[in-house]
């Protein structure tokens, strides 16, 4: 038998075109320059969202359900509105009628038409849902005033589970929607029924399930809103990471034009994508602003984060069906996969095709049909958390590479080399269109093996042998991070969206005495902005990287933004800091212009460098920055008018990538620019009684091109990887029957700490991407590696038994559960069907 | 989340505390607040006012007599975790001591507020019970006491009545050939308990006394007759330490919740119940 053809390669022109990074970058690039911002941070200079204060600001609290989904009877505000230092209070009802049209929403019909409005109103759909929200003189006043608030709620049935959700006879969250169905589709690449026709054999998986939880940023949402009734601006000071997207949702809802809606942010103490979802506070925060008169201000709690803030998405693989070729080779699988968005659409249902960024994850499957099904659930809404939408996805494939290697008896390690996408395919396109820049995934693996040394920890479980009470299990995690979004792709979810394309915007300028300073349209959340920025400014003009000022956080009024600016979905060192670099090559282009004129020289005979421009072979030829500086600023009248027309030194740089518009039909195109991969491997000991873990050796292998500053990108792994193994170990929100949060404190919700992070090895392989300005790839997000690595360890300490690790979150009692053969009277979940 | 208001006081000796404590019917005892201001802060409970104990110099002494223990109410856990006395005769209440939580809470959590709030995943109650430990309650009529296995009542409710204070806990000498075990599981590093056991075993080849007190598996902490049954007069061996914890089974009906189904959590009660006892009888074994 022979396998089918791939599917036609795409016409020329459809494929990303490779840069030439060429000589872009110089000395600073690819250092470990000492974080610039760490200064400030640690001594508590930052100004997070909570340091803000304007004057005659009140204190926001929200009033939320204490169901699951209810019927709101009656409001009563009386007693809260009593309490002495109360100043207003905006219930859903009120708060609809300041507004113009409910939030914008990404999903076609019928789930279109759901109207979601800054408070709740008629009903609640989760436990949390805002009903009100006060202001009052202090942040005391305002919580035991929305304690004050009296609701009268009428239950109604909840339905928490995303498959039953599905269910026309399941109880309906949105009556104008008349289905729970967020959005349905079926992605079909290659051709799965010859594949499943002609496989040697197919392993077929009942069901998976990937769990809800969620980052825990150590700062959690906050915003200073202000509607200044004399302008008609609305300031708004907050931690939103993507603060142009909650402007679009908001703008149209709220009644203001985009030039008075003022955003701005400086520090913000992690996000994760949780804090793309803060717009509804902030829309509400801005009627009740408007409503009392005064500024409102509001810092979220812990638990009312975790209650509200937005969780990760859960998702649900049905019926799963993996054609094998006798040698090994995976062709392709088949899926019916639910996604749990919950009560509300926040950037939903963009995760129904964002997953397939990543369609055959690290492998070389052609043949992938997955029929795609969101929905709404009685639960908290999720949010693009890191990893979105992918680390579910990739998760499903390497349980199935795992599942596929211990059923058919193949090598965890041959069969993904095997199957790995090879150096050699890149650029690599896969069956949904999206091209992999490229990567050495065998070669990474190799790496990973090595440092966690295998080979002595298979010796080590042979030895132990049975009766020691203890399991030794060795676990693979291949996983990419695909970066830089291209959003056309939200087309695929909805044809009418006008939307497509990315970009980033930065200011690169000389100030009065030739000083350099940048502004970026980014929201850095502990990324390391300004030092990397610095660095590749610092290249560019030929000075140090203290040299360089780069504003600290996000600022409307600079007019340094875009519609995608903000710092989400792993692109910073591609659109920032290409914005950066063609900023700073502009700027370059007019100091040298200047010096030339001012030196009597040509322009390519102008060297730059310490902060001065010479000519070529005479260094008392010079002029430094201050003096071009001079010329533009405050000595013009020498210049010629040509130049005085032409040259500003104050350069704004706007990055788009190579991207086109995908396809809706075909559900193809060019969905991200950059792929990083992550490969992960780890030992662990498993103690038979308990079920309790422990991880005995845990190494990331990074690829994520060019790296800008080595230890930022380190960093950034650790964090993905400490979010990974809490997740996979601890971290977890599940709701009771009625709806409600059993883990709404660090009580339940335990959050890894130091004491739980195995001491992590790490290398980095850089294969640079052609497609971007740097060689650079975006990073940070992981894509979930720890979570398949850790179930894979999981279910080779199991050794032969029938026992499946099919959920991604596995506290000790479900490895006792496991250990025991799995849950009592479970069928056996994996069949395996040759001929 | 936010206190609601709540009056505050710090009597400068007990019998000022006590008067304070009687004053109104609101009123309770503020030792390291680790526990009770994250209770008062969840709005879990109201208090009206807060008697401020944690300075009082007689609750703060730690007394030692040939191996025996007196322990002040407000002695933190960081200070049982150092104090020479307490690590010379019973090295393991400052080994658990020093496995709460983190050094911030130890610096201020005190023995006192462990037992009286009465949560049960608190780490000190099995372990006192298991000890024989006396629990010593003032009022103002006097000083009475109650054996911790008498002591704890309920979720947030103990021995203490309105008026009362713990003042101190006495721990008898372990004596010759005895030894004292711990164990617990846990959902991770420091966190929350998913069950603990602690035990007591004295004997010299054979088990003459075992105590062996289970937590999490309901209410209150408990002594298991069962398995102390079980061990008494047999082996001090592992072998018998195994056997004994069969013992342990459908007597208990341990919550279920998200770290834990009921079955789960008493089957965990015997492996962790059969690894205190491991471990006591090997201490006892170095203390023969």
């Amino acid at each position: 038998m022979s396998a089918p053809s791939a599917p036609s390669a795409p016409s020329a022109e459809t494929v990303v075109a490779p840069v030439e990074p060429g000589e872009r970058l110089g000395k600073w690039s690819g250092k470990s320059v000492p974080r610039t911002e760490d200064r400030r941070l640690l001594k508590g200079q930052g100004e997070f969202t909570d340091d803000v204060w304007m004057h005659r600001q009140g204190y926001a609290h929200f009033a939320r359900s204490p169901h699951g989904h209810a019927k709101i009877l009656s409001i009563d505000t009386s007693r809260a509105l009593s309490l002495d230092g109360v100043h207003a209070v905006l219930t859903g009802e009120e708060a609809k009628e300041m507004c113009e049209v409910p939030f914008f929403q990404i999903a076609p019909e019928p789930a279109g038409r759901l109207e979601e409005w800054p408070l709740a109103v008629d009903k609640v759909r989760y436990h949390g849902d805002a009903v009100a929200v006060v202001l009052a003189e202090s942040r005391d006043v305002a919580r035991d005033a929305a304690e004050l608030v009296e609701v009268e709620y009428e239950p109604l049935p909840v339905v928490v589970d995303t498959v039953a959700a599905a269910d026309p006879d399941a109880p309906l969250l949105h009556d104008e929607a008349g289905t729970n169905v967020a959005w349905h589709g079926v992605f079909d690449y290659g051709d799965i029924d010859w594949a499943l026709e002609n496989a040697d054999h197919v392993v077929k998986i009942d069901r998976l399930h990937f769990h809800r939880f969620s980052s825990t940023p150590l700062e959690c949402n906050a915003a200073v809103v202000n509607w200044d009734p004399g302008t008609g601006v609305v300031d708004v000071k907050s931690n939103n990471q993507m603060p142009m997207f909650a402007s679009m949702v908001i703008g149209p809802t709220l009644g203001v034009a985009s030039n008075k809606l003022q955003f701005a942010s400086q520090d913000i103490g992690g996000a994760f994508g949780n804090k793309i979802g803060s717009y509804p506070q902030i829309a509400a925060l801005a009627l009740l602003s408007r409503k009392a008169g005064r500024p409102a201000k509001w810092t979220e709690y812990r638990q009312e984060h975790m209650l509200t803030a937005g969780h990760g998405n859960e998702r649900t693989f049905l019926d799963i069906e993996v054609p094998v070729l006798k040698d090994g080779t995976i062709l392709g699988f088949k899926v019916r996969a639910f996604d749990d968005a919950g009560a509300y659409l926040h950037y939903e249902p963009l995760g129904a095709v964002i997953w397939s960024q990543v369609t055959p994850g690290c492998y070389r499957l052609k043949h992938i049909q997955v029929d795609y099904t969101e929905t709404l659930t009685n639960k908290c809404p999720t949010i693009p958390n890191r990893g979105y939408s992918r680390l579910q996805h990739l998760w499903l494939i390497e349980r199935i590479v795992d599942t596929v290697a211990r059923e058919l008896d193949f090598d965890p390690v041959e069969v993904r080399k095997q199957n790995y996408v090879q150096p050699d395919d890149y650029p690599y396109e896969t069956p949904s269109g999206c091209v992999y820049d490229s990567g050495d995934l065998p070669r990474s693996l190799e790496v990973a093996l090595e440092l966690i040394d295998v080979k002595g920890w298979r010796a080590r479980q042979r030895e132990l042998g049975t009766g020691s009470g203890k399991r030794i299990g060795i676990g693979i995690g291949s996983t990419l991070d695909s970066g830089t979004n291209n959003f056309g792709q939200a087309r695929i979810i909805n044809p009418d969206l006008p939307f497509s394309g990315n970009g980033e915007a930065a200011y690169v300028k000389l100030d009065l005495y030739g000083e350099i300073n940048v502004d970026i349209g980014t929201t850095p959340q502990g990324q390391g902005h300004e030092t990397t920025a610095g660095q590749v400014v610092a290249d560019v003009l030929g000075v140090e990287p203290s040299a360089v000022n780069v504003s600290a956080g996000f600022d409307q009024r600079h007019n340094t933004y875009v519609a995608f600016s903000g710092t989400y979905a792993s692109q910073f060192a591609v659109t920032g800091l290409g914005a950066v670099l063609g900023g700073a090559e502009m700027l370059r282009r007019e100091i040298v212009t200047l010096a030339a004129f001012a030196l009597e020289a040509d322009e390519d005979e102008i060297e730059v460098e310490g902060g001065a421009c010479h000519v070529r072979g005479d260094p008392e030829r010079a002029i430094p920055f201050i003096g071009i500086a001079n010329l533009a600023f405050s000595n013009n009248a020498v210049l010629t008018p040509e130049l005085r027309e032409r040259i500003s030194l104050n350069c704004r740089y706007v990055y788009t990538p190579p991207f086109t518009v995908p396809d809706p039909e075909t559900k193809t195109g060019e969905l991200t620019l950059t792929y990083a991969s992550q490969i992960h491997a780890a030992a662990v000991e498993i103690d038979e009684e308990t079920g309790r873990l422990e991880i005995l050796d845990y190494v990331a292998v990074d690829d994520c091109g060019r790296v800008i500053n080595p230890q930022i990108v380190e960093g950034q792994v650790q964090g993905a990887a400490a979010l990974g193994i809490g997740a996979a170990l601890y971290e977890a929100f599940e709701y009771d029957a009625d709806g409600l949060l059993q883990q709404s404190s660090f009580y339940d919700y335990h959050a890894l700490t130091a004491l739980d992070m195995p001491m992590m090895k790490y290398a980095d392989i850089e294969s640079p991407s052609p497609f971007t300005p740097n060689g650079a790839k975006g990073m940070g997000e992981g894509g979930g590696a720890p979570l398949s690595t850790l179930c894979s360890a999981i279910q080779d300490a199991l050794g032969d038994g029938d026992a499946l690790v099919a959920d991604s979150h596995n506290p000790w009692f479900r490895i006792h559960e496991l250990l025991g053969g799995g849950a009592d009277g479970a069928p056996r979940a994996v069949r395996v069907e040759s001929r | 989340m936010l206190l609601a208001s709540v009056d505050y006081t710090r009597p400068a000796t007990v019998p000022e505390a006590l008067e304070a404590l009687a004053s109104r019917e609101g009123a309770a005892p503020l030792a390291g607040g680790q526990s009770l201001v994250n209770v008062l802060k969840n709005r879990v409970a109201s208090v009206e006012l807060l008697v401020d104990i944690s300075r009082l110099e007689e609750l703060r002494s730690i007394e030692a007599s040939e191996g025996s223990l007196e322990i002040g109410a407000c002695v933190t856990y960081d200070e049982i975790d150092r104090s020479p006395e307490i690590r010379a005769g019973h090295e393991i209440v400052s080994r658990v001591a020093s496995h709460i939580e983190d050094q911030q809470i130890r610096n201020r959590g005190t023995i006192g507020g462990n037992c009286c709030l009465s949560d049960p995943t608190n780490n000190l109650p099995p372990l006192l019970i298991a000890l024989g430990a006396t629990m010593n309650i003032q009022s103002g009529s006097g000083l009475r006491q109650v054996a911790a296995d008498e002591f704890f009542r309920g979720y947030f409710l103990t021995a203490v009545e309105p008026g009362e204070i713990l003042r101190s806990i006495s721990i008898p000498a372990l004596g010759e050939g005895a030894g004292a075990g711990y164990s617990t599981l846990s959902v991770a590093s420091d966190s929350k308990a998913i069950v603990r056991a602690a035990a007591l075993v004295r004997g010299n080849g054979t088990i003459d006394e075992a105590r062996v007190a289970l937590a999490v598996v309901g209410p209150v902490p408990i002594r298991h007759s069962g398995m102390e049954e079980a061990l008494r007069g047999g082996a001090a061996t592992a072998d018998a330490a195994r056997e004994a914890a069969e013992a342990i089974g459908e007597d208990l009906e341990p919550i279920a919740d998200a770290h834990g189904s009921t079955e789960y959590r008493r089957q965990m009660a015997r492996v962790v119940a059969r690894r205190a006892v491991d471990e006591a009888i090997a201490r006892g074994g170095e203390n023969g």
